[in-house]
């Protein structure tokens, strides 16, 4: 049979035969390793957004995180498929840490924006962005500028997500006999990097001003400031 | 089903077995060890290798880098109880921490020196060619193993890379990505070895879990007659991850955006692939996208909007 594009196909196929004679060339054992290890520390999840490959941004290699990911980060309690990854990363792999991530630009959060209708089950999933509008609907108001209402939505969406995370019971006992982390996290497309929103598990010490001695923080009402040394910043929860 | 037995209290590959976490939080080995096989601190880029450029599908990149010995892997995990004050635990999981976060800056470095303008392109929009419905495994980034650049795939990744007709989040992806971002081909891509679809056989009651993955028992009673021919246990498990990827992309097809955009744009084509982790390599399983198509239209006909 032909397809209609063949250069991208075969691209993805030959794509895998270099990477995986480069990661052999690399290292003989690589994918002998690969084969019987199966540890994770971290589980992700993300945006269905191409632009948000974990992995890649995270520097990481393969068998470090264990991935969800759908379309806008939506962590919506009764949703069966996170439930199930949920359940299988915290209980069977027992990862360290849970991150949520979102990110600008997010195609979700746009589509929130209309009052136009996605239709079919998307229309369905969008509803609790629809929520997080209506949340923050006085504030929405006062602004102008699409990617910043796109934004908001989308770190308040990652913000009800994270409360979700910490209500569902598996996550709270693994949290109490074992540590684990949850974490709120941002990735902004047009930078390429991911700062910590402080909410989750590091809520209260996140409240703390920075230890770090070069940053400086400024504090606004619901968020603070952080510049980092090199040009760094970011907006943390309070 | 005495078959399965063997795996209930294995749970395969759900239950690791590595070595106790290191007692000094500062002499765990760098995860990227396990990749690079290498001991550049600053090695980001060892993990992400140079994908063929577009239309030279025989190229090979070529690599100066000779392989050093690798140190051996041991991801800690806490099955066992962790062997050091708390504090300490503290102390390592904030570094497990930062640590993402300084291998990100080191990735949005080396971008922002290969293309300065990356990310102002990125942020423009995607335009993704493919969708990617995979497995949530930790080893097969998606990405990586394609060598794809961000932009290129949209991507859903759940356990045991499933397609169920009645899950929003799923079907959600799919409507978008094939109505919005119009991609031109959807992968289903399962993997060898796969923890989730070796759980769904044992006999055992696995709580929020049981409803998930017993989409898979379903795939092995419509298949139970093949699979039950098959002696060596690991060969009708593989089998069986190739099955359940045939399957789902039957679940692919029958969804309404998918006929509907294939009647209209003779795309999107659906693909079943298997991930080989034992040597890396994607296996095509020839899936026959039409005939399934219209196989499945007999009874699944969505065609009409």
């Amino acid at each position: 049979m032909t397809y209609p594009n063949d250069d991208e196909f075969l691209y993805a196929l030959s794509s895998n035969q270099a990477w995986a004679s480069y990661k052999s060339h690399q290292n003989p054992a690589f994918f002998k390793t690969l084969t019987n290890e199966h540890a994770p520390s971290i589980l992700w999840i993300g945006c269905a957004d191409s632009r948000v490959p974990e992995t890649t941004i995270l520097g990481l290699p393969p068998g470090a995180v264990f991935v969800h990911r759908n379309f806008a980060n939506i962590i919506s309690p009764t949703d069966i498929n996170t439930a199930a990854v949920i359940e299988h990363a915290v209980v069977n792999l027992k990862v360290k840490h849970i991150i949520l991530c979102g990110h600008s630009a997010c195609d979700g959060a746009r589509a929130t924006l209309t009052d136009s209708r996605a239709g079919g089950v998307l229309e369905t999933w969008l509803t609790s962005l629809r929520v997080v509008r209506a949340q923050l609907a006085s504030q929405l108001a006062t602004i102008r500028d699409d990617h910043t209402k796109e934004i908001m939505i989308a770190e308040k969406n990652v913000e009800v997500g994270v409360a979700v995370l910490m209500a569902n019971s598996t996550v709270q006992e693994h949290i109490k006999s074992r540590g684990l982390e949850v974490h709120g996290c941002f990735f902004d497309i047009s930078s390429g990097r991911i700062r910590d929103l402080g909410l989750g598990t590091r809520m209260s010490t996140r409240r703390a001003p920075s230890t770090n001695g070069t940053a400086e923080t400024v504090r606004g009402k619901h968020a603070q400031l952080v510049f980092r040394e090199g040009g760094v910043a970011g907006m943390e929860a309070r | 089903m005495t078959v399965h037995t063997r795996y209930r209290y294995e749970l395969a590959l759900c239950i690791p077995t590595h070595p106790p976490i290191p007692a000094s939080p500062t002499r765990r080995p760098d995860l990227r060890l396990l990749a690079a096989g290498c001991s550049d601190s600053n090695s980001s880029s060892h993990s992400n290798p140079p994908p063929p450029p577009p239309h030279h599908h025989h190229h090979r990149p070529t690599f100066s880098s000779s392989s050093s010995s690798s140190q051996p892997p041991s991801t800690p995990t806490s099955s066992e109880p962790l062997a050091m004050p708390e504090e300490d635990i503290t102390k390592y999981l904030r570094q497990s921490h930062a640590r993402v976060f300084e291998h990100n800056r080191a990735w949005v470095t080396e971008q922002t020196k290969k293309d300065p303008e990356f990310f102002v392109k990125l942020s423009a929009g995607q335009k993704p060619e493919y969708l990617w419905i995979g497995c949530s495994d930790s080893r097969i980034p998606a990405e990586q193993i394609t060598g794809l650049q961000p932009g290129e795939a949209f991507i859903h990744r759940n356990i045991a890379n499933l397609v169920n007709n009645i899950d929003l989040n799923v079907m959600s992806v799919i409507q978008y990505a094939v109505r919005h971002l119009e991609v031109k081909h959807i992968i289903v891509c399962g993997h060898y070895g796969c923890g989730g679809v070796k759980a769904a056989m044992t006999p055992q009651d696995l709580g929020i879990l049981n409803p998930w993955l017993r989409n898979i028992r379903d795939v092995y009673r419509q298949h139970s007659e093949e699979l039950d021919a098959i002696p060596d246990e690991s060969a009708r498990y593989n089998r069986l991850v190739e099955l359940n990827v045939i399957e789902q992309c039957r679940n692919v097809i029958k969804s309404a955006a998918v006929q509907q955009s294939y009647s209209k744009n003779k795309y999107p084509i659906v693909h079943g692939w298997v991930f080989g982790l034992d040597d890396g390599l994607l296996k095509d399983l020839n899936i026959g996208f039409e005939d399934m198509l219209a196989e499945i239209q007999k009874i699944y006909n969505l065609e009409d909007s």
